[in-house]
């Protein structure tokens, strides 16, 4: 009875990405949750690059710990920093064969090695019945299926993006073995540098992501996009995001960027490629009436009437249905993904009330990145607004929600 | 056998709102992203009004006359929320409509609207499950159980899934009428909503006493019953008006 209801269509895009970002982080806390009520006891520090300075361990003062975890977090942001440059400069210089073949490896060695060894301590845990030799070959057909994925054009985007979920997954699941203070300080920290880098003039993805778009390429990086499948948008969809489109289309590529880098350090367990991008304006059309002040849609209607007469219209129908063929989507970078089930899955070691406000607010901190995105219209940092407001509502919930609500529920008080 | 009692606890909780959110919700984006603003502003207020209370808890005293003023406090703000809600969402019903002319569909409706207040109602009974029940189930997927002194009989998990079973139906459902009482301007209606959530926080006073979650729960799964029945009662009269309008 609803067939025709605009319910089924506005958010469609926001939907796309904040369901892959949604599974990732439940996944993240399942493997969080089963896996350190076991290895809390034997837990092995790791050495990697996010704390390379300074190693928590739990006698150590305050004021000690958070020196450390600055410390750790300062290397940690300047480290990708080199290798983002790095990685600009080999764009620039059109290097694009050897960083595609690059990020396949770190793929091939995120998925294999660090994969596999999730794989491991899961069976482990679960005492799963399986033998070595079906294990590697099992292990082995995954990762190749996966670097094949990475920046073919044959392979179905499902699969791809079911790897790119995949490879958040298990570099978000060895973030989460960081100490606890050194977590919190590296994300803040990533957030911040993640705010300068796509926004400062001379910002590392800036200028790759302008590079790209300027040489209408695919971005040499890790991301995940979130291309509207062919079935949904059949039909009578495509004149009405044409009228949508009205005063978008004219090619300008919309990035939400996040921070790329994350070459060499990659080996350290930590991998951060990630651009996100939105190109293609059917996202703003799609989202502009999500916006509560109803400034903005009036705002676009007006922009679309002021720059454009009737045969511009038709034209942009046009671009329309090649946009479409081009099949371009939201992009989020796939150190979102990391970043943002780091933070839960953190919170996931203190308790489920946390992890539920956390996710609420990474969500509507990516919400509003889109929406923010529909009014900006360039590449926007993904990281800092869901960051902030995760660690504020962890650490509200932490000190004041739980005393609360564990005071009245144990009592049986609700309301 | 532990995991699964942890399960079964989270869906006795949670399995109605699941199979409504799987059935109506899940297949409109526009109405996921209402479950979860809904879910995010009831978070807000819960920290907001746990913020207010920090300084008392925990109470010591057995009194308690403490725990109904917080229970009247919560449910006060907790409903001048739902009428600021209300506020916004009726702006937002303006945009979608100036949208679906632009776009040249109908407008919402009628079960549209009522769907965006399910889905806002959704929000707020999952975060009230979520928060006061499955946030303290984590201990049940370990080996034991916990029992409160007051209410003996029955482990402490399944009292509170129970009771945030009931406590999600009023939510949900409460919010519809409510809805549907501020469009119309019905007055028994708009107080419906404020009254049974008052009612149904009140009776949870009965656990603090020895065995009164014997009384107290039944008479709460009564509530949830009603306010069932009531806003089934007005949807059915309000598609049957649509229709005979067309």
């Amino acid at each position: 009875m609803d067939g025709g209801s605009i319910l089924e269509t506005i958010g469609t895009e926001i939907i796309g990405v904040m369901s892959p970002v949604s599974i990732c982080m439940f996944l993240v806390v399942l493997i969080v949750y089963s896996l350190s009520s076991t290895s809390s006891s034997d837990q092995q520090v790791l050495r990697t690059a996010a704390n390379l300075v300074y190693l928590e361990s739990p006698t150590d003062t305050t004021s000690t710990k958070l020196e450390g975890a600055l410390l750790n977090a300062l290397v940690f942001v300047l480290l990708i920093t080199l290798v983002t440059f790095l990685l600009v400069i080999l764009y620039y210089y059109r290097f694009t064969n050897f960083l595609k073949y690059y990020i396949r490896f770190s793929a091939f060695f995120v998925l294999g090695s660090m994969g596999g060894s999730i794989c491991l301590s899961l069976i482990q845990h679960f005492n799963i019945p399986i033998d070595s030799f079906t294990f590697v070959l099992l292990l082995f057909n995954f990762t190749i299926v996966g670097v094949i994925s990475v920046f073919s054009q044959g392979v179905p985007i499902l699969l791809n993006q079911m790897y790119m979920v995949a490879l958040g997954i298990i570099v978000a699941a060895w973030f989460t073995k960081l100490p606890e203070w050194t977590t919190w300080v590296v994300l803040v920290a990533l957030a911040l540098y993640d705010l300068a880098a796509v926004l400062a003039p001379g910002g590392p993805l800036k200028i790759l992501v302008e590079l790209a778009s300027s040489r209408d390429e695919e971005l040499p990086a890790l991301v995940y996009e979130a291309r509207p499948n062919v079935s949904s948008r059949s039909g009578n969809r495509g004149p009405n995001l044409g009228l949508l489109l009205a005063g978008f289309s004219d090619g300008d590529s919309i990035e939400l960027g996040v921070m790329s880098s994350g070459e060499n350090v990659v080996r350290n367990g930590r991998e951060n490629e990630e651009i996100g991008g939105v190109r293609g304006g059917e996202f703003e059309g799609e989202t502009s009436p999500l916006i509560s002040d109803g400034h903005v849609v009036n705002q676009e209607i007006r922009e679309s009437s002021n720059e454009s007469n009737g045969s511009r219209v038709m034209e942009r129908e046009r671009e329309l249905e090649e946009e479409e063929e081009r099949g371009r989507g939201i992009k989020l970078g796939l150190g979102d993904f990391v970043f943002y089930s780091v933070l839960v899955g953190r919170a996931a070691m203190y308790d489920l009330m946390t992890v539920y406000a956390c996710y609420l607010a990474i969500i509507s901190g990516l919400g509003c990145t889109l929406i923010l995105l529909a009014v900006c219209r360039h590449a926007l940092p993904a990281l800092p607004i869901s960051i902030a407001l995760g660690v504020i509502f962890y650490f509200l919930t932490r000190l004041l929600m739980e005393p609360f609500v564990v005071g009245t529920a144990t009592n049986l008080l609700m309301f | 056998m532990i995991v699964a009692a942890g399960i079964g606890y989270a869906l006795l909780a949670l399995g109605p709102s699941l199979s409504l959110f799987i059935a109506v919700i899940s297949k409109k984006p526009f109405l996921i992203l209402t479950v979860l603003s809904s879910t995010l502003v009831w978070l807000m207020s819960l920290i907001v009004l746990s913020a207010l209370w920090r300084a008392f808890l925990p109470l010591k005293t057995a009194a308690w006359w403490p725990y109904t003023i917080l229970i009247l406090t919560s449910v006060c703000f907790q409903e001048g929320l739902r009428i600021l809600f209300w506020k916004v969402y009726k702006k937002l019903e303006d945009i979608l409509d100036a949208f679906a002319d632009r776009v040249s569909k109908p407008r919402l409706f009628i079960t549209d609207k009522m769907q965006i207040a399910l889905a806002g109602g959704l929000g707020h009974g999952v975060a009230h499950a979520v928060f006061f029940c499955l946030g303290l189930l984590t201990p049940s997927f370990g080996p034991a159980t916990y029992y409160v002194e007051k209410c003996s009989k029955i482990p402490f998990f399944l009292v509170s899934a129970t009771i945030a079973l009931a406590f999600a139906t009023i939510h949900t459902f409460s919010m519809v009428i409510a809805f549907s009482g501020y469009e119309e301007g019905n007055k028994v209606d708009q107080c419906f909503a404020p009254v049974v959530h008052l009612i149904a926080g009140m009776l949870t006073l009965t656990n603090l006493a020895f065995g009164g979650c014997m009384i107290g729960i039944p008479l709460l799964h009564c509530v949830a019953i009603v306010t069932l029945v009531h806003c089934g009662r007005m949807a059915w009269r309000k598609l049957i008006e649509s229709r005979s309008r067309q």
